[in-house]
């Protein structure tokens, strides 16, 4: 029946999107300041990643069977998910302090070294929030796309790509209080990191189709199955290679087109994920065919018996 | 302290679903859920040798559950005697455990939010009964006990034939096991 096949849905994928995307950006910005200099990225991207990652969590509280019970996530010390909730509050509320050492109207705003700190621990959390759904995945043994290692890297990876785009895009719209010299490199930064994660997908595909039944099942829904077309002209042409190639061009117009593109697809990347992974599992004998044969939840014998 | 195992033995099993009604009807399940499914593998081979297996499926109540792990509400929670269960009160329904259950034996209610399992029918065991699948079966394809205690017919099974672990590789350790023909 249609719900013994459970799985994640949509809004799980977002929740991954703009929760990896808006840690990666307080990466950035923190990272600019300690290694950089004070101002060099826009206060709107820090503030969009610390409000990224709240989008996320909200999403993530509907996505659960009981939303208003979703405070018990963080019961469980041992499991990856609370980890994942607990780094991702205190970054959000660590991102919306850093923001406001930006603007003078704030009182803290000259304390140097609380900013520094707060940078460097966006870092840490940042890079945490940005990796976790990959690690998250990559731990689920029976699910033959996401099992291993590499879902990390690549979700880091999109996190990173999409956090860069991101943030040239804040600062097209709200500059730096400081020079800008930092933000002009962000186009090329996207590009390099386009072509990494190209190169990482590229290969993860081809390491899984060649490894058990399983595996290469899951990966040729990707290569020439239900989400063939969503992969390669959404996520590798759209998603990646449009905007590498736009990243490069030397006019912000067309390298805002890129990032806005890139962001495009790093969504879909996610979605992509999640609905391939949960539609494979490590079958038990006999189980494909006995799933086949259940009723989808809307046939007349049981609308008769809900009725 | 008992360590409770289950183990099927497909040379006896019909295939006749008798211990999934058994389990919708006693657990009071919803039409659209199923704890405990029977598969069937084949017909195969070339007459007259043709083989068919009828493989009942359940929670293999790891000693190692990736379920109990992943829950972040502590939910899922595995009793010193082997036994996995999920407390409802404290379920959210956020799936983690489906996700990381290898042997699709969880599903959600879609009414509560919640998602269910079987848990050996924990309060007929404590009380000194049989699940109610393991009742219900009229072939004796299933045989349940403590695997801690060298007398019971589930340690002998285990112990004495070619009794096998569903997924083994994966290191979950389950204790279902399965005895083929």
């Amino acid at each position: 029946m249609k719900n013994k096949h459970e799985g994640w849905g949509w809004m799980l994928a977002v929740d991954f999107f703009f929760a990896g995307m808006g840690g990666a950006m307080l990466v950035i910005a923190g990272a600019a300041d300690l290694f950089v200099g004070e101002g060099r990225t826009s206060a709107l991207a820090s503030f969009l990643g610390a409000a990224f990652m709240g989008l996320g969590s909200g999403l993530l509280i509907f996505e659960l069977g009981r939303p208003f019970q979703s405070w018990r996530v963080f019961m469980n010390p041992k499991a990856i998910l609370t980890a994942g909730a607990w780094t991702m509050s205190l970054a959000i509320g660590a991102g919306f302090v850093y923001t406001t050492f930006s603007f003078a109207l704030f009182p803290w705003s000259g304390w140097v070294l609380v900013r520094k700190l707060t940078a460097a621990f966006l870092i840490v959390a940042g890079l945490v929030v940005a990796a976790y759904p990959g690690i998250l995945l990559g731990r689920l043994k029976g699910r033959p796309l996401w099992s291993g290692s590499g879902m990390t890297s690549l979700f880091l990876t999109s996190s990173l790509v999409t956090a860069f785009a991101a943030h040239y895009l804040c600062g097209l719209l709200y500059p730096p209080a400081a020079i800008g010299d930092v933000l002009a490199k962000f186009p090329a930064v996207t590009a390099v990191l386009l072509a990494v994660q190209l190169v990482l997908w590229v290969s993860y595909l081809w390491v899984k189709h060649s490894s058990t039944a399983a595996e290469t099942i899951a990966v040729k829904r990707w290569i020439s199955g239900e989400y063939a077309a969503a992969f390669k002209y959404g996520f590798i042409l759209a998603g990646t290679l449009l905007p590498l190639a736009l990243a490069l061009a030397d006019a912000p117009l067309f390298q805002a087109a890129g990032a806005a593109l890139t962001l495009g697809g790093g969504l879909v990347m996610r979605l992509l994920v999640i609905y391939g992974g949960n539609a494979d599992r490590t079958w038990l004998p006999g189980e494909v065919q006995y799933r086949s044969r259940l009723p989808h939840g809307d046939e007349a014998f049981l609308k008769a018996w809900n009725k | 302290m008992a360590r409770y195992a289950i183990v099927f033995d497909t040379r006896r099993c019909i295939g006749c679903h008798s211990c999934t009604v058994a389990c919708r009807v006693n657990n009071e399940l919803p039409l659209d859920m199923i704890y405990n499914p029977v598969t069937t593998v084949g017909p195969a081979g070339v007459y007259p040798n043709l083989s068919m297996v009828h493989v009942p499926l359940i929670c293999m109540h790891c000693d190692n559950p990736p379920c109990v792990d992943a829950c972040p509400t502590g939910a899922s929670q595995r009793r010193d005697d082997g036994i996995v269960f999920v407390e409802d009160r404290k379920c959210v329904g956020c799936l983690a455990c489906v996700m990381a259950c290898p042997y699709g034996a969880r599903v959600k209610n879609h009414a509560t939010g919640a998602v269910q399992k079987c848990d050996f029918c924990k309060d007929r065991v404590d009380a000194g009964k049989l699940p109610y699948c393991v009742l219900t079966c009229h072939q004796k394809a299933r045989v349940f006990g403590d695997l801690d205690e060298p007398a019971s017919e589930v340690c002998k099974l285990v112990n004495g034939q070619r009794a096998v672990r569903l997924l083994a590789e994966l290191g979950t350790e389950p204790y279902a096991f399965y005895i083929y023909g």
